[in-house]
């Protein structure tokens, strides 16, 4: 099986969309004279696949990129290297043989933060624990696939659990919601809530993928 | 990162063009700098990074422990509107501090349809646009870049215009620039003294009066001020400043590739090309040189493509040598080299086989006019028969698409010249059913005409462009020659752009408020679609009382005093005169390798050195 690298995409990196981080890892091995699996056929290119791409503007610290090194660099070499031929906000923190297959990925701990510069009303606390604690939270949710140009979605059933703590200014979210098959955008909870409370929308909400957990709820690596 | 800039990015397409934080970008730190210059371009990042000129430059300030050089660029629409909306101002990729507190602000230019955005961007900067208004001697603003051979449209709103290579240019005025604002001098007063610096040409120092038809009568330079402003050049290209390590942006870009600078200059002499004067004389690199410097940006970069960058990369006297030296390295390592500027001769034909390892796309020729005569009479050395010869290979080694470049509207075209683009590319389609290995596949010949825009400091700066409607009328005598042939595809380049390109690029300083009116009312981005309106820029025109005709469509006599008269190239204005009048003759002027034509050029190299 491949190998895979653990990183963390961070501050001005977050802009960094899913197909150009793709295209900098493969230019970053070769500055870092790291030789990789290339594709095979008319137009060989270094391969290199990333988990689950993340949303452009969101932070994390668990992104994982599966490849296959084929030498130039020995395993624990790689993250200190790698890392330093990176534009400014990619840390690799490990490189290892991948040992499960991604499928096995089933939750993602996100951490999501309202911002409220003005100060936080207070309402906007119950108003959050009202709208998670319901039974069930059906939502539209864009979609090319579907001939209504959107599908419904039980947001309650994609979340696995959930805790709420607020400062004067702040509100944040800690949830772990379903990855894949399918997985929720933590977006559509800031929208759903937004919709729901208009008066308690925030002024902007920061999102951070803090961890990857399989199936009980240990992270994946 | 900026609070407001974190908030506002989630807004808008491509936010990675605003953040900067690309692996080589350069960060120092604010307390260590004493000098900060803000290079600017004005268009996207994507077409901005893609500027090796502007690498070079970033590369030599920085070099320099106390020099701070940022890059900005213009926001595209979305991004200006939330810059604009949250009182964001204009600021560097770098640091993310705004532009207008920085010592120096320099813009790169390079086309005409840019200038409006040279105006949007003080503007987001937060500055006064004209010179006049913004009387502290800080911040400067300044410009360089291959339009500066005639700057007048933008001359009250820029302080003063740097002409030809900047490597050594930059520092010195920089030099003094810090000697400046460290003793406390005035704006004037350093505006006079940088006007001493060869190159630097200070527009405000300059009175031009105006006879009554609108034409100049005389350009007087007062307070010491140099009555000829030459381009700077570097004197030996092995000693010049190579970026080997330059900015790998994290977003795409237009050209996305290791570029290896050949030479500089051009021996052909096309009457029309600018560039082909203006870049005088001829200065190559030593090939193994070059060989070493690409080799080590690949390693630096990870690009997986190298681009040979030059006027004329045939004309390259080490370019078998060389490629061979960089296809070594590159062969295995799966690293695609590609040639452009290549003649349309057997040569370079056998060079492209060689190269061209995998995908066989297009082949693009330029012969630029139909017929040898034309092509004879702007100095296009190319023959039909070497032309023939190239596709005729091209086809027979599998190739399947053939562009070709034309323009309407040349001194001297006539309509036979105008039928002649379709002959040739009839010709070209006949030598593909010749030599097809695979007449199954079919073959794509496209033929595109621009309308031919005169330029300064060219042997056509005297010509009129051809009217709107002539233009149109050879457009449409083209088309019903071409209307039969199904293979070949024509594609006409729209009038409206060019005809604003001859105004601006020959042009005087009254233009400026036709400029300034139309950034009023919205101009920006003219060089792209979505942006350019062709109405706005009439209106300009008659809300200032000029003509647009006036300059694009009116011959000039031999002595008339031009608003480019004080910037010069090296090249002389009898040499051009001459060249004109040979083009009326159709008589052709040698390359400078086969013999040296006197233009003047050579003067530049210092110790009496030979172009080459």
């Amino acid at each position: 099986m491949a190998d895979r690298l653990l990183f963390s995409k961070t501050g001005r990196a977050k802009y960094i969309s899913h197909l150009d981080l793709m295209r900098t890892f493969q230019r970053a091995f070769a500055r870092a004279h790291i030789q990789i699996k290339h594709t095979e056929g008319f137009n060989p290119h270094p391969f290199v696949s990333i988990a689950l791409p993340l949303s452009v503007g969101y932070s994390s610290q668990c992104e994982i990129l599966e490849f296959t090194l084929l030498g130039g660099a020995s395993p624990e070499e790689v993250p200190e290297r790698l890392t330093a031929a990176m534009p400014e906000g990619i840390v690799v923190h490990q490189c290892y043989p991948a040992q499960r297959k991604l499928k096995e990925l089933a939750y993602i701990n996100y951490i999501m933060n309202f911002e409220y510069p003005e100060g936080r009303p207070q309402e906007a606390e119950p108003a959050m624990r009202e709208l998670l604690s319901r039974e069930s939270l059906v939502v539209h949710k864009k979609s090319n696939k579907s001939k209504q140009g959107y599908t419904e979605v039980d947001l309650i059933s994609l979340i696995r659990g959930w805790n709420l703590e607020c400062q004067s200014d702040t509100m944040t979210l800690d949830a772990v919601l379903c990855a894949q098959n399918p997985g929720l955008n933590p977006e559509l909870i800031r929208a759903t809530f937004c919709e729901c409370y208009p008066q308690f929308s925030p002024d902007f909400v920061t999102f951070h993928r803090r961890d990857v957990l399989d199936q009980e709820g240990h992270p994946f690596r | 990162m900026n609070r407001i800039l974190e908030h506002i990015l989630p807004n808008v397409q491509k936010p990675a063009r605003y953040t900067g934080g690309e692996y080589n970008a350069v960060v120092k730190d604010r307390q260590s700098v004493t000098t900060r210059f803000a290079l600017c371009f004005p268009d996207t990042y994507e077409i901005g990074m893609s500027n090796l000129g502007c690498r070079i430059l970033y590369g030599v300030m920085n070099q320099e422990k106390h020099i701070w050089c940022e890059r900005c660029y213009a926001p595209w629409g979305d991004m200006e509107e939330e810059m604009r909306r949250e009182g964001l101002l204009l600021y560097g990729l770098e640091s993310g501090d705004p532009i207008c507190d920085f010592d120096i602000i320099g813009f790169s230019l390079g086309y005409e349809m840019a200038y409006s955005n040279v105006l949007n961007m003080l503007d987001l900067a937060g500055l006064p646009l004209r010179s006049s208004e913004r009387t502290d001697l800080t911040p400067l603003v300044i410009a360089g870049g291959t339009c500066c051979y005639n700057p007048e449209p933008l001359a009250p709103f820029v302080d003063f215009f740097v002409l030809g290579e900047g490597e050594e240019v930059t520092l010195e005025y920089i030099k003094l620039y810090e000697v400046a604002r460290d003793d406390g001098w005035s704006k004037e007063e350093f505006l006079q003294e940088v006007a001493q610096i060869p190159g630097i040409y200070v527009p405000s120092l300059y009175d031009v009066s105006y006879w009554e038809d609108g034409r100049v009568k005389a350009i007087t330079p007062k307070d010491g001020a140099p009555a000829t402003v030459t381009k700077r050049i570097i004197q030996n290209m092995d000693q010049a400043y190579f970026p080997v390590k330059t900015i790998i942006p994290s977003t795409e870009i237009v050209h996305d590739r290791v570029m290896l600078e050949l030479f500089r200059g051009c021996i052909r002499g096309c009457r029309f090309c600018q560039a082909g004067y203006a870049y005088r004389p001829v200065r190559s690199r030593n090939p193994k040189l070059l060989a070493e410097y690409g080799k080590a940006a690949c390693e630096d970069s990870g690009y997986q493509e190298m681009t040979l960058s030059s006027l004329s990369s045939t004309d390259y006297p080490c370019l078998m040598e060389l490629c061979d030296d960089l296809l070594e390295y590159c062969a295995p390592r799966d690293i695609g080299l590609s040639l452009p500027s290549l003649r349309a001769d057997t040569f370079s034909m056998n060079l492209m086989e060689r190269l061209q390892r995998v995908r066989k796309g297009g082949l693009t020729f330029a012969p630029e006019a139909g017929t040898q005569r034309l092509r004879d009479a702007i100095n296009k050395n190319l023959r039909e028969e070497d032309l023939m010869q190239s596709v005729r290979t091209a086809f027979s080694g599998g190739w399947s698409g053939v562009k070709l470049y034309f323009m309407l509207g040349l001194p001297t075209e006539t309509d036979e010249d105008v039928l002649g683009i379709a002959d040739l590319a009839r010709k070209v389609y006949f030598a593909w059913r010749e030599c097809t290995p695979n007449k199954a596949r079919g073959v794509r010949i496209t033929v595109s005409t621009s309308w031919f825009v005169p330029k300064p400091h060219t042997a056509f700066q005297w010509d009129a462009q051809i009217p709107v409607e002539e233009y149109q009328r050879r457009v449409n005598l083209l088309r019903d020659a071409l209307k039969r042939d199904k293979s070949i595809t024509y594609n006409w380049h729209d009038p409206q752009t060019s005809y604003l390109e001859a105004i601006f690029s020959r042009g005087d300083r009254r233009l400026a408020d036709v400029l300034e009116w139309a950034w009023q009312h919205g101009a920006k981005m003219d060089s792209w679609s979505e942006y350019f309106d062709y109405q706005r820029w009439m209106d300009a025109l008659d809300a200032c009382g000029l003509d647009g005709d006036f300059y694009a469509h009116r011959v000039r006599e031999k002595d008339e005093v031009f608003p480019w008269s004080v910037p010069s190239v090296g090249v002389s204005r009898d040499f051009l005169w001459r060249e004109r009048e040979l083009c009326y003759q159709s008589q052709t002027t040698p390359d400078c390798r086969t013999r040296c034509s006197a233009c003047g050029a050579n003067q530049l190299l210092t110790g009496g050195g030979r172009c080459g």
